[in-house]
């Protein structure tokens, strides 16, 4: 038999739920593929129907409309076993059983594979053996859940999803309330497992600079607009990213790759390299001086860093940016009084 | 469960040794002392030097011992899957209004016998010969009652939690019913109903004793052949889905399991406190497993053997009286688990 080409196809998908008879529709008219070996991340606010989209693709909640195929079966065809060999998650939902044991947990991930007493055979242990290899948690896997921190909680979840071995892994958030070096270690990883194990990953996000950085094509969802799709790179120059960022405030920065808040014109000019003006400038926002007006000179100089302001009354010279905003928020006061 | 195996055996080895011991420790106490020695001549099949001993312990300390094992085992069964499948470490073996429903039927037998005007009694008081049957009856109805009601509530709805908040409701609405027929009681037969609620493993032997371990050994099954999906269940209910375990197959084996264990433990003897909310928890915080295919049974040997040494205690050894079970292995049970949760953080341990 041909293997099928795409891990999971949805054509004309209407998602949503079914309450007392009346359809409520969260999303309508979803076109979407996964590739094998690609990893995608879906980004959207809040509300806009991005856990819904997974419990239906993990047959949980019947579609209201539309079809979805796995690996070039229909998933109202397949059962809850099949599916589960198919497909694993990680979800948000706490686990809390502080007795269970990291490798336990891991083994879970065979259920759907074991007989009925959950007995697990030589080729089970070599599969939970290479998915804690794999997420490198082999450190810590004789402790129990209770002792663990977050970061390694969440390594050991994607760890139990690997075990499951199926064609397709979804992860809701999982860098939700994890630090920084966490965050980027985890969608790294996914990265690695997706490349190395050619799978097909889903991750709902809500950390665009990660995701970025790590996906292969980049999904954002937004209240009744299509799907929009791309990768990160192409996104970001044909500016279809700001599509994300509906509100005024904010917009998407090209130059440095992050969110930021929109700034007005501004009158001051400073001087020095781009860099360090940037950061002043934004010091100046956050004081609220963005009209300083044009008599006021502002010169930085690197290295050591040096500031110096010239105004109708005065000047100021210093070594930080906050004594520097500070005498200008003085000289701001007086000029009005 | 990756070196589980090998522990098991060891777990439920020590379980053993100790059920027996407690076997041979509760035949052996009462008002009358037997050794140990004569009991295992006795056990082999061998004469004693005294009949009265043979009396003794053919007619009722070995029944009554049997009783406490298959009463300790569906409880402490019941109790854990109701924990399991709630994922609520206060979920016990009545959550579901199984004892409370037993309750109303046994009294309306005795409480409502001056009212409705029956007399299945056979004068009353006899429980132990004539009057077992009708009370096994009637705590059966009860609980049967309750449990249909219940399996109508589950399956129109889906959430566990309402689930569990359904059973309690039917709970306190068969307190109410038995609370208006306690107010309109005679004093003899309030008497006699709050000593059944503080249970009893005596005067049950022979036919009902084979029933009741028959209807016990049928609980049993569904609790062993869903011990996988038990395991999938401490990741919560979404996680189980999606690895393919049937939530709606597990909650309707879990009634079932429950209904026929908890629910004869309960008509034969009473509802017996604590052993079902308990023991589950001492095996977990003992033994530190989450493992199903451990706690099932280790739960169960260590609940059987906890239920004989209440029971031991019960007989006052060297005394002719005996107090009823439920005052010691609450008595007993509460400090011990209060004492192991302030050792062990019990928070991380469910």
């Amino acid at each position: 038999m041909e293997k099928p080409l795409y891990t999971i196809s949805a054509q004309d998908l209407c998602i949503g739920y079914t309450r007392k008879k009346q359809e409520i529709k969260v999303h309508d008219g979803l076109n979407f593929q996964l590739l094998p070996g690609q990893l995608y991340c879906l980004l959207g606010p809040n509300g806009v129907g991005k856990s819904t989209l997974i419990k239906t693709l993990l047959g949980h909640i019947p579609a209201l409309s539309g079809s979805i195929y796995i690996n070039g079966k229909d998933l109202k065809k397949l059962s809850a076993e099949q599916m589960a060999k198919t497909a694993s998650v990680v979800l948000t939902d706490r686990v809390s059983s502080g007795n269970l044991h990291v490798a336990d947990l891991v083994a879970l991930g065979r259920v759907p594979f074991t007989n009925w007493a959950g007995r697990l055979a030589e080729a089970d242990l070599h599969i939970i053996a290479k998915a804690m290899e794999a997420t490198k948690i082999n450190y810590f896997k004789d402790k129990p859940l209770s002792e663990i921190s977050d970061g390694q909680r969440q390594k050991a979840m994607i760890a139990r999803a690997l075990a499951q071995d199926g064609q397709l892994i979804i992860l809701d958030e999982p860098t939700a309330h994890l630090d920084l070096i966490n965050r980027h270690e985890i969608m790294q990883l996914l990265r690695t497992i997706c490349k190395t194990e050619n799978k097909s990953i889903l991750v709902i996000t809500h950390d665009l600079e990660v995701a970025i950085e790590t996906a292969d094509e980049l999904w954002l969802m937004q209240c009744g607009e299509p799907l929009i799709q791309g990768s990160p790179e192409d996104l970001i120059v044909s500016g279809k990213i700001q599509h994300l960022l509906t509100s005024p405030g904010l917009y998407f920065d090209i130059h440095h790759g992050r969110v930021r808040s929109t700034y007005p014109d501004t009158v001051t000019t400073i001087h020095g390299p781009a860099a360090l003006c940037q950061w002043f400038l934004a010091a100046l926002y956050k004081a609220g001086l963005q009209h300083l007006g044009s008599d006021y000179e502002i010169h930085l100089f690197e290295e050591p860093f040096k500031v110096m302001v010239k105004t109708p009354t005065g000047g100021f010279e210093g070594e930080t940016i906050r004594a520097a905003v500070d005498f200008l928020l003085m000289a701001e006061d007086e000029r009005l009084k | 469960m990756l070196k589980a195996r090998g522990n098991l055996w060891q777990k439920a080895g020590i379980s053993i040794i100790i059920l027996l011991c407690m076997f041979l420790i509760n035949i052996a106490i009462g008002s009358v002392y037997i050794p140990i020695d004569s009991i295992f001549h006795h056990l082999m099949g061998n004469e004693l030097e005294k009949s009265t001993w043979v009396t003794i312990l053919d007619t009722y300390r070995i029944p009554k011992a049997l009783t406490a094992i298959i009463a300790g085992v569906g409880l402490s069964l019941s109790g854990l899957q109701m924990q399991s499948f709630f994922r609520n470490p206060l979920a016990g073996p009545y959550v579901l209004g199984i004892s409370s429903g037993a309750g109303l039927g046994v009294a309306l037998l005795i409480l409502g016998s001056s009212a409705f005007g029956w007399t299945l009694m056979d004068g009353g008081t006899d429980l132990i010969n004539g009057g077992v049957w009708s009370m096994v009856l009637a705590g059966s109805l009860g609980a049967i009652l309750v449990m249909s009601m219940i399996s109508l509530a589950a399956w129109k709805v889906k959430s566990s939690t309402t689930l569990l908040i359904i059973g309690l409701m039917f709970g306190s609405a068969s307190g109410a019913f038995v609370n208006i027929l306690s107010y309109f009681g005679e004093a003899e037969e309030l008497k006699l109903y709050t000593v059944w609620t503080m249970g009893s493993l005596g005067g049950i032997s022979g036919w009902p004793l084979f029933i009741f371990a028959l209807i016990t050994f049928i609980g049993l099954l569904p609790a062993i052949a869903q011990s996988k999906a038990y395991n999938a269940m401490l990741l919560g209910e979404n996680y189980a889905k999606s690895m393919g375990i049937n939530i709606n197959r597990l909650r309707w084996s879990m009634i079932i399991s429950t209904g026929l264990m908890a629910g004869s433990a309960t008509a034969f003897c009473g509802p017996i406190a604590f052993i079902g909310i308990s023991v589950p928890h001492l095996v977990r915080i003992i033994f530190r497993t989450a493992d199903h295919r451990t706690l099932l049974p280790v739960s169960a040997l260590l609940g059987a053997s906890f239920l004989l040494l209440c029971d031991a205690i019960c007989q006052l050894p060297g005394s002719a009286e005996t107090i009823p079970i439920n005052i010691v292995s609450s008595l007993l049970g509460a400090p011990l688990v209060i004492w192991l949760i302030l050792r062990k953080n019990f928070n991380a341990e469910f």
